[in-house]
């Protein structure tokens, strides 16, 4: 090792050093006074080992001081100062060396929560190929521009966020979204820098690099979350403003009572709140890293302590617990071919933008060219575009909200819509109509009606499918002790199928989306913790109204974040019972670092004001309380 | 003009440390607003870059013992 590399490894490990010196002069004075009479070389080989442990803690006590803050490093220095002067030699060796290996402990320990999410920002590549006029050119990632294009091999990680342009690919989002099953990628789909192109080549057309991606996005916002002080965190800061200055005035007091200088010298040791101050920052960081490492964006402390009481869930139907991805199921024609009930309410429904009403658009467009094929009710699918109809924009068209629409083409009026929406125009409906919506609704698809002026000629019933994992999600929550609620606009009775299908535990139908949120608040004047999973930017208000609300899928849309108390970037319902898990994990975990906290201080009063504890004794347990509440809140970081 | 930079800390060891290294930066001329936050080691500054040098804030930070990393 030459010299320039040992004044390098003294650097980096300049603590441990420091410390381990400090800690054997301590045991060889230490011995030297215990076996042997040479008392005068055991106490100078103390005081040195007070001076070598506590020159570090003696500097930064000056820059408390000369900076006007009181902290720890200031009270140990005062302590190890006294102890020397009074003659007691070991007590300060002891303070000095303990202080020094507790700090080194717990500046290794705090190292891990600080780069637990340095570890996704890793994920991004340094460098991207991108394809300048035909010619393939590495350059650094941070560096390509908007619209650039750039090609990512098999195998390789993707620099850049941007929208695929050519290619066909699997690729991994876990550092993104959490989810570990690859997702299909083609033409127009969208990919996250950090993520991991597994199978085909892809072409990407940049969106945003360097700090302007969805990975960097998430990272500044966890950390923003990581940093915002909750209400307990800032209920002990207050506290701590008072309690060292308080043991300070303490311990003067006692020596003036007293005159026992080790008893108000233990008193300075024991007078920073330690493992009180330290516990719940390290179990909230803690907590929401992990979350962030699995998907799960956590707003703050805050948002974390009070997910942590949640006892009741409501999710939002469509989207949440179903796919959201309706398909026509049926159409059923009464005195009109199916054919044409199809086509005039996708004329009706062609410039809505309700999921609905998407449906029947394409339901329509899929049909067959062919005239009317009898009572076939299932449409067929035909890809060539020659067998795609055209439906023909409506002359005009009106929107009933939650009800349906009305529309006019060709000199006639058609309605589509539900059971509100004919009784508010007066409509009648023949029994067989009613037989036949009721039997569908039974199934848990919703049946919109199809009048043309004035009489009902058919009915679509449409069919969105449960999510394969809903069922399991909410038996999850169920173990968990915690009520689940569906929130539909959807009738009773397809509610009801649906409802019984995921096994929830109460469901509410035939809600406008204002009444969503009188439904949450009907719940919290009950006294429920509420919180409310919705794709956060339909059912805003619904979770802004929640105790904590809870948006799916939310990469990519910043709206969904920004009203989220917690935003699950995948579409995956399974993180709603890790996160209300780790919520309440957290929050008994700052509870018991709080107890821990306390009761080693009332501890540590006691024994000090009884003289059962001194000062090496005092410093002792404090450290080991710290440590301790940093391990307990870093159990949290694998929960 | 005013700038901001970033740091990260890792090694800071306890809380009262990080709010010192905090008033310490604040006292640095040029430095408008300074944030150090305990749990994540990050520092955020913001400073006149005519009066302000950034070689500044990492001497200061490192005079206090502790070792800062750009972010």
């Amino acid at each position: 090792m030459n010299k320039q590399s040992i004044t390098q490894y003294y650097r980096k490990h300049r603590k441990a050093i420091v410390t381990a010196t400090s800690g054997l002069l301590y045991g060889g004075g230490w011995s030297l006074g215990y076996l042997t009479s040479f008392e005068m070389a055991s106490a100078a080989i103390l005081v040195l080992a007070t001076i070598v442990g506590g020159y570090d803690i003696a500097k930064t006590a000056y820059h408390e001081v000369t900076n006007r803050t009181l902290g720890i490093k200031t009270l140990v220095t005062l302590a190890a100062i006294g102890a020397i002067v009074i003659g007691e030699y070991w007590e300060a060796a002891a303070v000095v060396f303990l202080f020094s290996l507790g700090s080194y402990l717990e500046g290794r320990t705090m190292r891990k929560t600080r780069t637990a999410l340095q570890e996704l920002l890793e994920m991004t590549p340094d460098t991207a190929t991108v394809r300048h006029d035909g010619e393939l050119q590495e350059v650094p990632a941070r560096e390509v521009e908007e619209s650039e294009v750039v090609v990512v091999k098999p195998g390789g990680k993707i620099p850049v966020d941007g929208d695929v342009i050519d290619g066909e690919s699997a690729v991994n989002q876990a550092p993104v979204t959490g989810e570990s099953a690859p997702v299909h990628k083609a033409d127009g789909d969208e990919v996250y820098a950090g993520t991991v192109n597994q199978e085909g080549a892809l072409e990407i057309r940049t969106t945003g690099a360097g700090s302007d991606t969805t990975l960097e996005r998430i990272i500044r916002r966890v950390e923003e979350a990581q940093e915002a002080q909750s209400p307990t965190e800032s209920l002990i800061d207050r506290f701590a403003k008072y309690y060292t200055p308080a043991v300070i005035v303490l311990a003067i007091g006692a020596y003036a009572v007293t005159q026992n200088a080790i008893l108000s010298l233990t008193l300075l040791v024991i007078g920073c709140p330690g493992a009180l101050v330290i516990g719940p920052p390290v179990s909230i960081v803690s907590a929401i890293g992990n979350a962030a490492r699995s998907g799960v964006l956590m707003k703050g402390g805050e948002h974390l302590e009070r997910a942590g009481k949640i006892d009741l869930v409501a999710f939002d139907k469509t989207g949440t617990l179903t796919k959201g991805e309706t398909t026509v199921a049926d159409v059923e024609g009464f005195g009109v071919a199916d054919d044409e009930v199809l086509s005039l309410a996708a004329t009706a429904e062609k410039k809505s933008e309700h999921h609905l009403a998407d449906a029947i658009v394409d339901a329509a467009r899929e049909r067959p060219t062919a005239a009317t094929d009898g009572g076939t009710t299932v449409a067929r699918a035909d890809d060539t575009d020659a067998g795609r109809r055209s439906v023909p924009d409506p002359d005009d068209f009106d929107v009933v909200a939650g009800k349906g629409v009305i529309g006019h083409t060709d000199g006639q009026e058609v309605v589509v819509g539900n059971r509100a929406l004919l009784a508010d125009r007066g409509i009648d409906i023949p029994s067989r109509v009613a037989d036949y919506v009721r039997e569908r609704e039974g199934r848990g698809e919703t049946v919109v009606h199809v009048v043309r002026d004035g009489d009902i000629v058919g009915a679509i019933a449409l069919r969105d499918e449960l999510r394969e994992t809903a069922p399991s999600v909410v038996a999850a929550l169920q173990d968990a002790g915690i009520e689940t609620v569906m929130l539909t606009g959807d009738n009773k009775r397809t509610a009801a199928a649906v409802a019984e299908e995921v096994g929830i535990d109460e469901y509410r139908a035939e809600l406008l989306p204002e009444d969503k949120q009188t439904v949450i608040e009907g719940y919290q004047a009950d006294g429920h913790v509420v919180a409310m999973v919705g794709d956060g930017i339909n059912d805003a208000p619904s979770l802004a109204t929640a105790d904590v609300g809870i948006a799916m899928g939310a990469a990519g849309t910043d709206t969904a974040i920004e009203t989220a108390d917690m935003a699950l970037m995948a579409d995956d319902l399974e993180r709603i019972p890790y996160a209300v898990k780790l919520s309440k994990a957290t929050r008994w975990n700052v509870l018991e670092n709080v107890g821990l906290a306390v009761l080693t201080v009332t501890v540590l009063l006691a024994g000090v004001l009884t003289s059962y504890v001194t000062l090496a004794a005092g410093m002792l347990v404090h450290e080991a309380s710290v440590l301790l509440v940093i391990l307990n809140g870093m159990r949290l970081l694998r929960y | 003009m005013s700038d901001t930079t970033q740091f990260r800390v890792l090694d800071f060891d306890c809380p009262s440390c990080a709010s010192t290294v905090e008033r310490a930066l604040s006292n640095v001329a040029g430095v408008q607003y300074v944030e150090v936050h305990y749990a994540t080691g990050r520092v955020e500054i913001e400073y006149d870059d005519s009066v302000a040098d950034p070689d500044a804030f990492v001497q200061t930070i490192e005079s206090q013992g502790y070792t800062p990393q750009t972010a």
